[in-house]
């Protein structure tokens, strides 16, 4: 049997690490909600966001919380101009082109990762200093809490953004009716661009705060991308409250589930999870697919 | 969709096709003995990707399910057919241990095997999460394998035995090659693969006229594994050695797709083209590109599927005969908003 301190520790870091899950999986799940498209890259991406919070750390000495509003940035110019020149021409001629081209964007995402920084990990040995917080017979890493804090920030962030704002109200409606959002004077191709590189930007900045505890390599896209879609699933598609108790659950049972089937099966139990609940609802465990908010 | 099978049967009408697919097909079982075994290991990679293309096509080009899970049947034939010559090291019984083409036809039950019992999950799930749910599939059985070192050899990998000769295994391989594209050529020529084009076109539709989609899409699925499967099987008895990092890597599916786009979903000469053409690439790429290639062969199925969504055979063949009725298919009259993001 496991010592239960070590389950509660376990806990507590799954709760921390499914913050940042929850990011990861934010854009996924918003773009998938009022666009229809599964962002096959969404992992990639979340790497490049991760390999430019590295560079300005490693190279600029640039704190990675900066760093992170640029990666977020970069992936939102990036995935404005995906979305423009190449998916508008293909959205609606069926399933598989956007799904081709988003898995072909993939495979030169990583690609051309592997070319630039080689196949090693690399992390940012951050970054962030402070001392460890103790929570009853739990310890919690400074850094871990600093990203956490982030996380939920931007959730809300996103929340509030859709909630309160004339661009938000407008991807909204295009999401529910977007030929109703047409006559209403809503330009629903730029409201997919900006949808687009929102979710694709959250990519981003949830790759800049992973590459702040765990180290990256070109290859994680599809193990994040699976674990974000697996978010997706458990928090309902284009939830953003759903998604971060998504997140909170993916990240508690990977933890804790470690602690009794040792480290190999870190993905295995995600995967498997994400597999069931689609066993049990193939639309998600809350509902119906598509739909804002 | 129709038009294309017809002018494909039509191709193999006349008896000046028949003997030219002949031709090739000697042509191709004289390499082993009339080039270098540098050339033979390129053909013979090559022959792999026609059945890993015919064999995808079959689920995603014809049936319209769009697997990205194909590098775990491959991986698991290969896997399988390792076990079954070489028992000892993964601590198997000896009394298993088989010739060459029994394990290779065991790697293709095996994944056959594999399909069928993930099939009834996986079909529970239609479009993107269909597509998401055989990736995870997919990395779970690397997963799996990865951990469990002792059949898998971990990332030292799994060496084979046999005593097939490089010549005999190319043969073989040929052997299977012209099987699959007949059984497939078969299928689809026949009313299940009406069944499955019904399905790809619209699924609710076909399913109105009294089509069992379900029925339809496990028997593309299961074929097309035991295919991979069998694909699998001799790659692995061909280079003697398998590692589940590169043997059940998603680069399997990557590269597959590549064959199947360029050269054309749906139809039956596309993945032909196309796995040469992927060959010329590969070969031809990596010597002047370098790590580009890759790169570059994402780019191309990008370019490809927005530019030449047919793929070359559709554009050599004939420019406008493509029916296009699956792209604009709609016809249960639910969709409430117009494109770009209807089904």
């Amino acid at each position: 049997m496991v010592a239960s301190d070590l389950v509660f520790q376990s806990l507590l870091n799954g709760i921390l690490l499914g913050g940042i899950y929850a990011v990861a999986a934010l854009g996924l799940s918003l773009v998938f909600g009022i666009m229809d498209i599964v962002n096959l890259a969404h992992g990639h991406m979340l790497m490049v966001g991760a390999y430019v919070a590295i560079l300005l750390f490693g190279v600029l000495g640039v704190t990675p919380i900066i760093g992170m509003v640029v990666a977020f940035l970069v992936l939102f110019v990036l995935g404005m101009a995906l979305q423009r020149f190449l998916l508008e021409r293909v959205v609606g001629e069926g399933l598989e082109q956007p799904i081709i081209v988003l898995f072909g964007l993939a495979l030169m995402l990583q690609s051309i990762g592997r070319i630039l920084v080689g196949s090693e990990s690399q992390a940012t040995e951050i970054g962030i200093p402070g001392e460890a917080i103790a929570v009853g017979t739990a310890t919690l890493s400074f850094p871990r809490v600093v990203t956490f804090v982030i996380s939920v920030v931007l959730i809300l962030g996103t929340w509030a953004f859709l909630k309160y704002t004339t661009t938000g109200l407008a991807i909204r409606a295009t999401a529910q009716n977007s030929s109703a959002a047409q006559y209403m004077g809503i330009d629903t191709d730029n409201i997919y661009v900006i949808t687009l590189g929102l979710g694709t930007g959250l990519a981003g900045a949830a790759g800049a705060l992973l590459s702040m505890l765990f180290p990256i390599d070109p290859f994680v896209g599809w193990s994040y991308l699976l674990k974000a879609f697996a978010v997706v699933v458990l928090g309902g598609v284009g939830s953003v409250a759903g998604t971060l108790v998504g997140g909170l659950i993916l990240g508690v049972s990977e933890n804790v589930g470690v602690l009794y089937l040792g480290g190999g099966f870190r993905d295995i139990i995600s995967f498997t999870i994400f597999l069931l609940v689609l066993l049990v609802r193939p639309h998600g465990l809350f509902g119906s697919s598509g739909g804002g908010e | 969709m129709a038009s294309m099978t017809d002018s494909f049967a039509g191709l193999f009408d006349t008896r000046r096709r028949i003997a030219a697919f002949v031709a090739v097909v000697l042509a191709l079982a004289a390499v082993p003995f009339s080039t270098t075994s540098y050339i033979t290991d390129i053909v013979f990679t090559g022959l792999v990707f026609v059945v890993l293309g015919v064999s995808w096509n079959l689920i995603a080009g014809y049936a319209g399910q769009i697997s990205l899970g194909h590098a775990a049947f491959f991986g698991t034939g290969a896997f399988v057919s390792a076990w079954l010559t070489t028992p000892a090291r993964a601590g198997l019984p000896e009394a298993i241990q088989s010739p060459v083409i029994v394990a290779a036809i065991g790697g293709a039950l095996g994944a056959g095997l594999l399909a069928a019992v993930l099939g009834p999950v996986l079909f529970r799930l239609t479009g993107h999460y269909f597509a998401i749910g055989t990736l995870a599939m997919a990395s779970i059985v690397q997963l799996v394998l990865l951990d469990q070192r002792r059949f898998s050899g971990g990332s030292t990998g799994y060496y084979i035995n046999n005593n097939m000769t490089e010549d005999t295994m190319f043969l073989l391989m040929l052997a299977a090659t012209v099987l699959v594209v007949l059984v497939t050529y078969a299928i689809v020529n026949s009313r299940a693969g009406l069944g499955m084009r019904a399905i790809h076109d619209d699924e609710s539709a076909a399913s109105s006229l009294g089509v069992n989609p379900l029925k339809y899409k496990m028997y593309a699925f299961v074929v097309s594994s035991v295919m991979a499967g069998l694909a699998g099987g001799l790659y692995a008895q061909f280079t003697l050695y398998v590692n589940p990092e590169s043997t059940l890597s998603v680069v399997w599916m990557v590269d597959t797709l590549v064959v199947v786009i360029l050269g054309g979903m749906g139809t039956m000469g596309g993945p032909l083209i196309g796995a040469g053409l992927f060959l010329l690439l590969d070969n031809g790429l990596r010597s002047f590109a370098g790590e580009f290639a890759t790169v570059i062969e994402g780019g191309l199925i990008i370019a490809f599927i927005v530019f030449i969504p047919g793929g070359l055979y559709t554009l050599l063949s004939d420019r406008y005969g493509r029916d296009e009725q699956s792209a604009d298919a709609d016809v249960d009259g639910t969709a409430e908003s117009p494109p770009p993001n209807e089904q």
